[in-house]
């Protein structure tokens, strides 16, 4: 084993996602979905009627609909039974709405988040912290002069009791309802946790907020909900982490999100997920922009068994644009199925994806995304760019674009490229004295590199070291 | 999804088209076989995205648009060469049924789905090439006229080792007046052997009362090379499929695509190539351009198999719209099971080039003349595909009288 390797080992990156915590929760829901469930949900939260209400439609629309299995080469999903998820599980905290002190969490709890490292990143770059542990928000943060200025970082639940008007008009309304796809309606009944985002007009966050997102328990669903709204000419950046130690049993993480991107704002929304490699991530994840707005997705996807996200964009507003970057990383028994959608509904619109994706070790990655441009959205235009590395043979990496033009006056462009890593870049490193390992390695960082120079530098630094982590197991 | 039964379709029907052809027994059951798989076939697939289906089939009313014994067309068949084989099914069997027979529905299952067995069990035109080893002839054409309301059309091409063949083929509506609409079924199945050098030019342009649904594929062998041409001018809805699979060492397939969408005409142009053999290349090139409220759909598939070493593949697909009412879908898909692949696609939707436009005005060109310069530049690169002089005229007459 290379000494390069033997650093890596000691480095203390996979032991901060992989260890586990003794479950110790104040209340656990029964396993399975019922309407007895999404009451007891509702009730442990005091939920207002509204949302009660909003839950019951959306698991009869979850009851209705079927499993998505007809994709064309889509991840097995014959596995997920919902009947076997805790759906609930809240931690033995306090404080309901989450603490605003580390220390004042039950020291497992603590201990938890020390390892992942999120305290210290707070200290050093970041707006605001949320730390999600099971179903609920444990820990709540943010910078005093940012709430001086109105702008409200909170945790989704109190989000519902405190902001009661503004949420009842977004939350799986107008963005993603509960009826837009089978998991969607999951999520309508079932959701728990997640941040409440609002940037008041001209206000511009400059360092981004955080929600860091830990699954411990055995089969449970990890059910979040994310609420942005950012008003007109406002700034956000907003991070989202996510990790779970792994076990046998499968688990579920199906989260919704919902952005609000108002006239000339610009939200940015950053992802890097690392799931254990039992778990089906399956988002869903859409924004609304506004005229002359601006969404940008940047999604790393490391981890989970089977991921099916696409996150989307809807251009309303005249000159509305949208960014996509993703990067999909699939090792062995992973099938990572993620792409992109954009809807151009309004004139100058413009859209760009840019996709990366690895597999190796028998693992699969699929870019699968939708352009529609809308009939009047002229003088829109949009670029997809798809790049896939593949390590061996028993890999699959997979590319399934759809577009669909209802207007002349636009500018089209897809490309897709596929291609192994080179013999001969990789003589070149080590003609110059690096082994092979270590040579694949600076490859495929420098594959990567377009998505990790968009991310903060301790997401970056996480990203390249989860790749190098992914890269050693297949080397030794 | 449930496709619909057929209610004037009978055993007897079919075998009544048989008996009309003299065909041997075997033929007569994989026509009944054919179509007894009705009842469970599924119509050809179209893409669906939320809120979309990218072609309808289902609402096309096969019981009005089929009339299975009433066929008629006339169709000249040139070998421009003796040493191949260049004749109508029925002609044929006498001596060539050995060979009929083991190439037959072997590369295209009659039971692929709907479409294909109904073809199957109906057909009776269509063309035997047989091009033995060693062979190099040039031209070979099939120009077909449509006579009837519905009209189902089977091609068996058998290319021996080192043999070399250029044929095209094409369809229209003839002058005999039928009401209503029509519906005209194609079906080509190419197998090439070893060094073996096919090239297939298609050429349909039926009137616009017709329904087209074509599929072609191709088994192409060691060092093998099938390249097609496939060019859609009418019908008012089209249903093209062209599918290589590259199943020796070597082999090659170029699939070039044309078509031109005028009024409310609806093209859904599919090309596809399997690769399942070493050092294996493809390159697939579709141009289309649209006018008033046509309406296009792609789907081009480059499946590399697990064993599909040194692979190359590559996929360009361009639609220029010359209409603000027009629409265009693509769906360019890569599935790649091997590491050892170069692979690259590309689509583009777009307008004429309004700086180009204006060079050629500034150049005294009225803006008429060079919109129409600009379309005809558009086609050059898929023109230069065609070997056949006689077959690339053709094509840009088609362009031209579109433009007018």
């Amino acid at each position: 084993m290379s000494s390069k390797q033997d650093d890596l080992k000691e480095t203390n990156t996979e032991a901060r996602f992989e260890f586990k915590k003794e479950e110790n929760s104040a209340f656990k829901s029964e396993k399975g979905l019922t309407e007895e469930t999404v009451r007891v949900i509702s009730e442990d939260k005091d939920e207002p009627e509204w949302m009660l209400e909003r839950r019951l439609r959306a698991l009869e629309q979850f009851q209705e609909m079927p499993m998505p299995t007809d994709w064309p080469g889509q991840p097995d999903l014959s596995e997920v039974d919902v009947d076997e998820i805790i759906p609930y599980i809240r931690p033995d905290v306090d404080v309901r709405a989450g603490v605003d002190d580390w220390t004042e969490l039950p020291d497992e709890i603590k201990d938890t988040f020390d390892k992942l490292g999120i305290p210290e990143a707070e200290k050093n770059a970041l707006s605001g912290v949320g730390a999600q542990y099971e179903s609920e928000v444990v820990y709540q943060n943010m910078q005093e002069r940012w709430e001086e200025k109105g702008v409200i970082f909170c945790n989704m639940d109190e989000a519902v009791q405190e902001h009661e008007e503004i949420v009842r008009e977004h939350f799986m309304t107008k963005c993603v309802p509960p009826s837009d796809n089978k998991f969607a309606a999951l999520h309508g009944a079932i959701w728990s946790g997640g941040s409440f985002v609002y940037v008041p007009e001209n206000t511009t966050v400059d360092m981004p907020v955080q929600a860091y997102f830990r699954m411990n328990s055995e089969g449970m669903g990890q059910f979040e909900h994310t609420l942005i709204i950012a008003e007109e000419s406002s700034e956000v950046h907003y991070i989202e982490g996510c990790s779970a130690p792994k076990y046998s049993a499968f688990n579920l993480h199906s989260g919704g999100v919902e952005v609000f991107v108002g006239e000339d704002a610009h939200v940015q929304y950053s992802t890097v997920q690392n799931w254990s490699k039992n778990t089906y991530n399956l988002n869903t994840k859409r924004a609304i922009a506004e005229k002359g707005g601006r969404m940008e997705w940047i999604s790393g996807s490391m981890g989970s068994k089977a991921t099916m996200l696409y996150p989307s964009t809807i251009l309303k507003g005249r000159g509305a644009s949208d960014n996509h970057i993703t990067i999909a990383f699939a090792g062995e028994g992973q099938n990572i199925d993620t792409g992109a959608k954009v809807y151009h509904n309004a004139p100058e619109t413009k859209s760009t994806v840019e996709s990366k994706s690895i597999s190796k070790d028998g693992g699969r990655t699929n870019y699968r995304g939708l352009i529609h441009i809308a009939d009047g959205a002229e003088n829109s235009s949009t670029a997809v760019e798809c790049d896939a590395l593949m390590f061996d043979n028993e890999s699959t990496s997979d590319t399934m674009p759809y577009m669909e033009i209802n207007e002349s006056k636009v500018d089209v462009a897809h490309e897709a490229t596929v291609g192994k890593i080179g013999d001969e870049d990789i003589f070149y490193l080590q003609s110059r004295g690096l082994d092979d390992d270590d040579a694949k390695q600076m490859i495929v960082s420098g594959f990567i590199e377009p998505i990790t120079e968009e991310l903060p530098i301790e997401y970056a630094v996480e990203l390249n070291r989860l790749v190098e982590l992914e890269m050693e197991g297949s080397l030794g | 999804m449930s496709t619909q039964a057929i209610e004037s379709l009978s055993e007897d029907t079919v075998r009544r088209i048989a008996d009309e052809r003299d065909e041997p027994e075997w033929l007569l059951e994989t026509r009944l076989n054919a179509l007894s798989a009705l009842e469970t076939a599924e119509l050809p697939d179209v893409i669906q995205t939320p809120g979309r289906r990218w072609t309808d089939l289902e609402a096309l009313d096969f019981e009005s648009l089929v009339d299975p014994l009433n066929q008629s067309d006339a169709t000249e068949r040139s070998a421009g060469d003796d040493e191949v084989v260049v004749l109508p099914f029925t002609e044929a069997f006498d001596e060539y049924g050995d060979v009929i027979e083991a190439n037959f529905g072997s590369v295209l299952d009659p039971e692929h789905n709907y479409l294909t067995a109904l073809s199957v069990a109906l057909f009776t035109t269509g063309t035997f090439v047989y091009v033995p080893e060693g062979v190099d002839v040039e031209d070979v054409t099939v120009r077909a006229e449509m006579n009837s309301r519905s009209l189902f059309s089977q091609t068996l091409v058998v290319a021996e080792e080192s043999s070399s063949v250029t044929i095209l083929e094409s369809i229209e509506s003839g002058d005999g007046e039928v009401d209503g609409d029509r519906y005209f079924s194609n079906l080509v199945e190419i197998t090439a052997g070893e060094n073996a050098n096919v090239q297939f030019g298609s050429l349909q342009n039926l009137d616009d009362d017709s329904y087209t649904y074509s599929l072609k594929r191709a088994d192409v062998g060691v060092y093998g090379t099938v390249d097609w041409i496939e060019s859609n001018f009418g019908s008012k809805l089209t249903r093209s499929d062209v599918e290589s699979e590259l199943n020796g060492d070597g082999a090659e397939s170029q699939i070039v695509g044309t078509f031109f969408g005028t009024d409310d005409q609806h093209f859904d142009i599919n090309a596809r190539v399997w690769h399942q053999a070493e050092h294996t290349t493809a390159d697939l090139v579709t141009r289309g351009v649209l006018d008033d409220v046509a309406r296009s759909v792609y789907e081009g598939v480059q499946d590399v198999g697990n064993d599909a070493w040194n692979t190359s593949s590559y996929q360009r697909e361009n639609t220029l719209m010359l209409s603000d009412d027009a629409e265009a879908d693509a769906s360019p898909k890569l599935i790649i099971h091997n590491h050892d692949t170069e692979a690259s696609h590309s689509a583009t939707v777009g307008q004429v080039d309004a700086e180009d436009l204006f060079y050629l005005e500034s150049r005294t060109i009225d803006s008429h003349t060079a919109r129409n310069m600009l379309v005809e530049g558009f086609f050059v690169p898929v023109l230069e595909e065609i070997a056949v002089d006689e077959f690339r005229d053709d094509v840009e007459d088609l362009v031209f009288e579109r433009l007018q």
